[in-house]
């Protein structure tokens, strides 16, 4: 093989390298049928009425032979119009019988002048046409076949076993180039994965480190570089988020992170990172902790109305703390701040006064999940802690 | 006898550091230089930093985990292995990981993320250097999950025991890990600050004794299968 060859192979999709690869096979195929028919049209050559265009079909069978090896190699080539010659030359061959060979051999069915040659067009049909390719050309084949018969009682098995092969090979064909696209598609996104990982070692860490410093030195030098310091804070933190997301990830392989098909399971750690930012801690335990994908959107969801509370009544930079904690079956999940707390009454309150904010989207939330939802305010700050069945 | 501590000048800190990246060895050793402690190495590489802690014995070793090899974790283990009297406080950039859990198992006492400023730093080594622990939120959490997941976990090594956190010592670990600080946790539970303290210490050494026996009864077992194979 060379090199031009392989790096074309290396651009066909998963799909194409199984149709080629059963191509060559099926190259296998025609060449024995070819010997064949050479052999068993020799063995008979006296027979003939014109042995002399008998050598004329034989050498178009061969030539043509020789042609589809190569023209099916290479799926740029393999085009509708090639399907079309292919079955077109089987169909000549056969009707080439009907002035080829002897009244008595045609009385007696004799084998048609190409014999068995006439399957492999259909079969190649069957590995790059689809399902209706095969059926129009074992069709076309069987009615020519038809054609030069004077008796058809003794065609039907013939034609049956073509079919049948052509059904096959037709449904062969489709689930090996399912699997090989799975398979191809598998492949890739684990090589997404390992780059995503190497990325995460290589680049964030240097990046992170650079961040760290340049916050940490601005704070201390005051005026302008403090605000660049808290910008490169918040990169830091956003950085630092997604180096860990990806760790997570991988570790979840298997599963979809994050959010996934509804139905799925997903990482909850995962799925409240991207909560977390330069005042807002998101922490918990070091494997992936599995809910449910529905689980998984409405707790962040939950927790993001908690951390918005949080944002407004206590301050855009006031810090807060996400903690979670899987129980056996239970996941506790705790938002934390250090405000002043909710004064007594106030939830009532706002709910006498129409505004269903906070129990709306924390509590019902949590129940509509089968979970609950408490609330420990104090002068120390505010607690919610979020309980969530994973059985 | 009682005049002798206020006699003897305070010897300064001596402390490590150990990072690849040299703007941060400097940054961290100028800090450590002005707030008195004496600096008596740097390194950047795992055998740099075993090496020259050998040669300059520390008292306290801050360490970067991403370094080239052994790396961090590694060079935790090692450390501690030869003077079980060092402490390490380790310095990540990546935030809480895995490689923070183990080395924290393998010996870390203290702990703290890059973005930290200056002064918490500084503190933390000084807290580190007396024996204290210095925990983030984030690594409470890794602990708390440990410990469950040891407790779950389908890999326990029979007849070794399992660590397990007093009711005290968990609800202390879930407070640290809810950002409380040692003093509003002590608040919290009236508790004094040295007893909040000691939970905290109590649960990472329980963890580090757990993953001492099992990487003996790991030793043993490989040894005694390279005898019955060779």
């Amino acid at each position: 093989m060379t090199t031009r060859h392989r790096a074309a192979e290396a651009g066909a999709s998963a799909a194409q390298q199984v149709e080629t690869t059963l191509f060559r096979a099926l190259v296998v195929l025609r060449v024995l049928v070819t010997v064949y028919t050479l052999a068993r049209n020799g063995s008979r050559f006296d027979q003939f009425a014109r042995p002399g265009l008998l050598l004329v079909a034989m050498g178009v069978m061969v030539g043509w032979t020789a042609f589809t090896v190569w023209a099916y190699d290479a799926p740029r080539r393999r085009r509708p119009a090639l399907y079309v010659a292919d079955v077109a030359v089987a169909v000549g061959l056969l009707l080439s019988t009907l002035v080829i060979e002897s009244e008595a051999m045609l009385e007696r069915q004799a084998p048609t002048v190409p014999t068995f040659w006439v399957v492999t067009p259909v079969l190649a049909c069957a590995v790059g046409a689809g399902w209706l390719g095969p059926l129009l050309a074992a069709v076309v084949v069987v009615a020519a076949d038809l054609s030069v018969r004077t008796d058809i009682s003794r065609s039907w098995g013939n034609i049956f076993l073509l079919f049948l092969a052509g059904g096959m090979v037709a449904f062969s064909t489709r689930m090996l180039k399912e699997a090989a696209e799975v398979r191809e598609a598998a492949e890739r996104a684990q090589a997404v994965q390992a780059e995503r990982a190497r990325l995460a070692r290589a680049v964030h860490d240097g990046v992170l480190q650079v961040l760290a410093l340049v916050q940490r030195r601005g704070a201390e030098a005051g005026g302008d570089l403090a605000e660049l310091a808290r910008l490169a804070g918040e990169q830091e933190a956003a950085l630092r988020r997604l180096v860990q997301a990806d760790a997570r990830s991988l570790s979840l392989t298997g599963t979809h992170a994050g959010a996934g098909p509804p139905g799925g399971v997903a990482d909850l750690m995962t799925a409240l990172a991207p909560l977390g930012s330069a005042t807002v801690t998101v922490t918990g335990p070091g494997h992936p902790v599995q809910v449910s994908d529905d689980q998984a959107r409405e707790v962040r969801a939950v927790v993001g109305a908690c951390l918005d509370n949080v944002a407004r009544h206590v301050g855009a930079q006031a810090p807060a703390w996400v903690l979670v904690e899987e129980l056996g079956e239970t996941v506790v999940v705790s938002v934390r701040d250090e405000g002043a707390g909710i004064p007594d009454g106030r939830l009532a309150e706002a709910e006498r006064e129409g505004r269903l904010g906070v129990r709306e989207s924390i509590c019902g939330r949590m129940a509509d999940l089968g979970g609950s939802a408490a609330l420990v305010t104090g002068p120390g700050g505010t607690e919610w802690e979020l309980t969530l069945s994973t059985a | 006898m009682t005049g002798d501590a206020a006699v003897v000048p305070e010897q300064p800190l001596r402390v490590m550091v150990v990072d690849d990246h040299p703007m941060w060895r400097e940054a961290v050793g100028r800090d450590l230089v002005s707030a008195g402690m004496e600096l008596v190495a740097t390194a950047a590489t795992g055998v740099e930093a075993l090496a020259r802690a050998r040669a300059t014995r520390p008292r306290v070793v801050v360490l970067d985990l991403q370094i080239p090899a052994p790396n961090g974790v590694e060079v935790t283990a090692a450390l501690v292995t030869e003077d079980p009297t060092v402490r390490i406080l380790v310095l990540s950039a990546s935030g809480e990981q895995a490689d923070v859990l183990d080395a924290v198992k393998a010996g870390a006492t203290g702990y703290l993320v890059k973005s930290a400023s200056s002064a918490e730093l500084l503190d933390a080594v000084r807290r580190v250097a007396v024996g204290d622990t210095v925990f983030t939120p984030g690594l409470a959490g890794l602990v708390l999950g440990e410990y469950r997941r040891l407790a779950e976990g389908p890999d326990n090594t029979p007849g070794v025991a399992l660590p397990r956190l007093t009711d005290r010592e968990t609800e202390v670990l879930r407070l640290v890990a809810k950002g409380l600080s040692y003093r509003q946790i002590a608040d919290r539970l009236v508790l004094s600050h040295r007893t909040v303290q000691n939970h905290v210490q109590n649960t990472l050494r329980k963890l580090q004794l757990h993953n001492r026996v099992q990487l003996v009864r790991y030793a043993i077992e490989q040894g005694l299968d390279d005898e019955l194979g060779g």
